[in-house]
């Protein structure tokens, strides 16, 4: 079937992980200070995101501007040199569109966006290289470019992939030939909570082991979101000693 | 969901009150689909559904065609769903909005994605020829949940389909009418059928970031004006064999996941239900057939 | 849902250096504060009697944070400050902004705030004196005056409630900039003052708009006579600065000299044409002056400026500014300088 072992019978998958680790995940925030209002970089295992957010800003059509709230765009484009076999993807790539579309509906709920009347947030997201878990790691990095930018959100969003192996055991933080072999899902989680954001799942999984596979990408989740907070948290503190050196 | 639809902010009170009290306007439970109306046409893949007043076509044909190169063993299927304003003032012609592109998205991952239809089956010479299944869906009235009734249509008329039957000799395809040969069925290999949820939250945003309780109000197949004021929507794709094709939450109100998990069982016993009434329609529909087609002889022999 | 442990992959850098932690701490442990930096969805605190400011929100008695960023306590104001955010315009902000959109009666300006600042067509100078009428021809040649694209520099009269700035130029040191260059700093670096428009050494003048827009040109020739009392344009050598006080009416200018000086001249599209070469070194020096403070994240002021444009002497060419060596160098001077002067 495959050429991979996906799930050796001792417990290892093709990149040595076991089943319940994440791969290496690595942040930073404010990464393009004078570009941008926000930036951030992810790193999820060999899925690297580069994030701008632009705003809150006046809008450049008038519909736009909304006097209740603020409106969000978000714009995703996938370099042609991310995947192994380069191709340039068409500018209307339904595939893309329907990221934006997810990552938009997603981030409308979890930004105070009452608080930006008459203004526009616009998320630019760039994957730089991509090996699975794409909107998982554009959602991660969007969290945090925002958080960058100020911008007023009720809690984190952070995300990862997790699918299922033969039925029963299920594995976390999927890599491309991971993905290609797997029903596997999605998940955004809110903070520490175990409230879902974001659920979505393309191939067949058995109705009876979907929980197995939803409790271990929410305790995943779990994990980024600290590793997350962790680095904002640096920043903060090297920020403030910045200003406390003035 | 689509724009140009709104509803005053008085009437959404009234609406998140009422819906509290478990009490939908057309009369309906909060988990209970619409009445579903199948109509199956004279030919074999044509079909027409109505989901309370939303109304959809759907047309299979095939034909041969070369197959894609890097699937020399797969026939080609193919899904176009195109929103014409006929479904509605809303929509508009010629220009796809990005709530066509997810309902297209959504059909085909529930359908093509999950293999409920056997393409290896419609390859009849590898590399060079096969079957070109394309399924025409046909919006006519729109009162919301486009995608359950879109991905109903298509899979009853994918099991209602016939394709001419066909012999290959050597590098030739023969192509027999119906008349000559009695048509085959396409392989169907399970029917996943899509069920919507829609939800709301009677309290404030911050209770449902932060709160203990899961108050949000849960509603099975929300008509126009229901979608029009839920804070977010989710689609699930499920089988008869237990198995979730698709699951599509991409964003919207933040929902617990005990709570989507209680819906995965709502949306299987509505599946279930579903199912069983799909098999019983196309099986009398088989059975009237074979009826006209039994007396038809018996007149024939009787003329002569 | 059952509990499932996950475990990192490698080595992840999860310790937090618990230590520094405690001392940032220090006294808001008293207030029942778990840290003084918080992140969006942290709980700040259970205590209904805090008034909940900017940053936070809450629900029954917890009140949580909706920004990272740090706490501030105004009395019994909480609110959070992020650490980084775009300008917003405070009622009587000197601030330089960029015209984009003409339209009736009003000029919208970009200043870098959520949204574009209103100058109308009455709260500016127009040629022929303050107390002339504004007249609707006056209206049909506001491109003439002000056109997309241009540089002005203005003050912030009044915050509209949804954060929009209405501004104007009604004085001599407002209006539109030019014989200069346009450098964008963030605004966080400008430090609030009494004045933001510098005289420097070497014939140049800046200002520094507290919107982090900063304007380097030529100081003004003309003006140059009559400089000695007019409190529009204030010296500021590093010991000038400190013993100058602030006297009421400060920057206004007398009717007399604006009527005088209100012609087209002050809309015009044309530099100096004759501009020294010196002058003109001496203005790319200061830019890589200021975009090296920027570099170290010092607040820019003048007396710093003047203090880095000393210390950047010691590069002969100007282009050694754009290493970012240089650039560290020049800020380690300018903090050490001050901390031997025991700032």
């Amino acid at each position: 079937m495959s050429r991979f072992e996906i799930y050796s019978p001792e417990g290892l998958r093709v990149d040595g992980r076991r089943w319940n680790e994440i791969r290496r995940f690595e942040c930073r925030i404010n990464s393009h200070p004078t570009s941008s209002d926000g930036s951030s970089y992810v790193e999820q295992g060999n899925t690297k995101v580069l994030c701008l957010v632009q705003g809150p800003m006046e809008p450049a059509l008038r519909s736009q501007s909304s006097t209740a709230q603020g409106s969000l765009i978000v714009n995703v484009s996938v370099t042609p040199f991310a995947t192994v076999e380069r191709n340039k993807r068409p500018r209307n790539d339904r595939r893309i569109q329907e990221l934006s579309a997810t990552l938009t509906r997603t981030f409308n709920k979890a930004i105070v966006l009452k608080n930006y009347p008459r203004s526009l947030i616009q998320v630019n997201l760039q994957v730089l290289a991509l090996d699975g878990g794409l909107l998982a790691a554009c959602t991660n990095a969007t969290t945090l470019a925002l958080m960058d930018a100020g911008i007023s959100m009720y809690d984190y969003i952070s995300s990862v992939t997790a699918g299922i192996f033969d039925g029963q055991t299920p594995l976390l933080d999927l890599n491309t030939i991971e993905e290609n072999e797997l029903g596997f899902l999605t998940v955004g989680v809110i903070g520490e909570s175990e409230k879902l954001a974001l659920l979505l799942m393309e191939d067949r999984v058995g109705m009876d082991s979907l929980e197995k596979v939803l409790a271990i990408a929410i305790a995943g989740s779990h994990r980024i979101r600290e590793l997350m907070d962790i680095q904002v948290r640096n920043y903060g503190k090297h920020k403030v000693a910045k200003l406390a050196n003035q | 969901m689509f724009k140009g639809f709104e509803v005053s902010s008085n009437e959404q009170a009234f609406t998140l009150e009422t819906l509290k009290s478990g009490i939908r306007f057309d009369g309906r439970k909060l988990e209970e689909m619409r009445d579903i109306d199948i109509r199956l046409g004279d030919e074999y893949g044509y079909v027409e559904v109505r989901l309370g007043n939303t109304k959809a076509i759907v047309r299979i044909s095939a034909q041969l065609a070369v197959p894609f190169e890097d699937r020399p063993y797969e026939g080609i299927f193919q899904i176009s769903t195109e929103i014409s304003p006929m479904a509605g003032p809303m929509f508009e012609a010629g220009r796809q909005s990005i709530d066509e592109v997810l309902i297209s998205r959504l059909v085909e991952k529930a359908v093509r994605r999950s293999g409920a239809l056997d393409l290896e089956s419609l390859c009849i010479i590898a590399g060079s020829r096969c079957w070109a299944v394309r399924a025409d869906v046909h919006f006519l009235d729109y009162d919301g949940n486009f995608i359950d009734a879109t991905c109903l249509a298509v899979m009853v008329g994918l099991s209602h389909f016939k394709k001419p039957d066909i012999a290959i000799n050597g590098e030739e395809i023969v192509l027999f009418s119906t008349d000559q040969r009695d048509p085959v069925p396409l392989s169907v290999l399970h029917i996943p059928l899509c069920v919507t949820f829609a939800f709301y939250n009677p309290n404030d945003v911050e209770e449902n970031i932060k709160g203990s309780s899961s108050g949000e109000l849960i509603l099975v197949d929300p008509t126009m004006k229901e979608e029009a004021q839920s804070l977010g929507s989710m689609t699930l794709t499920l089988n008869k064999n237990r198995e979730i094709c698709q699951i599509s939450k991409a964003g919207g109100l933040p929902i617990d996941a005990p709570v989507i998990m209680d819906c995965c069982s709502i949306a299987y016993s509505i599946v279930e239900r579903l199912t069983e009434k799909i098999k019983q329609l196309l099986k009398d529909d088989e059975a009237k057939r074979i009826d006209i087609n039994v007396q038809r002889a018996l007149s024939a022999a009787n003329d002569r | 849902m059952s509990v499932i442990s996950v475990t990192g992959f490698g080595h992840q850098n999860v310790s937090v250096d618990s230590d520094s932690e405690d001392d940032a701490m220090g006294d808001i442990e008293a207030t029942g504060f778990k840290s003084s930096i918080v992140t969006p969805g942290e709980r700040i605190t259970d205590d209904p009697t805090w008034m909940r400011g900017h940053g936070t929100f809450y629900l029954s008695n917890q009140t949580y944070s909706s920004v990272a960023g740090s706490i501030s306590r105004v009395s019994k104001l909480l609110s959070v400050i992020p650490f980084h955010g775009r300008y917003s315009p405070e009622t009587g902000d000197h601030v330089v902004g960029r015209i984009v959109e003409v339209s009736q009666k009003r000029w919208k300006v970009d200043i870098g705030a959520q949204h574009d600042a209103i100058l109308m067509l009455g709260s500016v100078n127009l040629p022929g004196g303050v107390l002339r009428r504004k007249s609707e021809s006056d209206e049909l040649q506001m491109r003439s005056f002000l056109k997309e694209g241009d540089l002005l520099n203005a003050e912030v009269q009044t915050v509209s409630q949804d954060g929009a700035a209405f501004l104007h130029t009604r004085s001599l040191k407002y209006g539109k900039l030019r014989n200069g260059v346009f450098v964008r700093v963030p605004s966080s670096l400008i430090v609030r003052a009494k004045n933001h428009s510098h005289d420097l050494p070497g014939s140049v003048s800046v200002i520094l708009g507290v919107n982090g827009f900063v304007w380097i040109y030529r100081t003004k020739v003309n003006a140059n006579t009559k400089t000695e009392n007019s409190a529009s344009i204030n010296r500021v050598s590093a010991q000038l600065s400190s013993s100058r006080d602030y006297t009421p009416g400060q920057g206004s200018e007398s009717i007399t000299r604006l009527e005088e000086e209100s012609s087209w001249s002050i809309y015009s599209d044309q530099n100096d044409e004759d501009f020294p070469e010196t002058i003109k070194l001496n203005i790319t020096r200061y830019r890589g002056c200021i975009l090296a403070l920027a570099h170290c994240e010092i607040g820019i002021t003048g007396s710093r400026l003047v203090n880095a444009y000393h210390a950047s002497m010691v590069y002969d060419n100007i282009d050694a500014l754009v290493s970012n060596q240089v650039k560290e160098a020049i800020g380690r001077d300018i903090i050490e300088a001050e901390k031997m002067r025991g700032k």
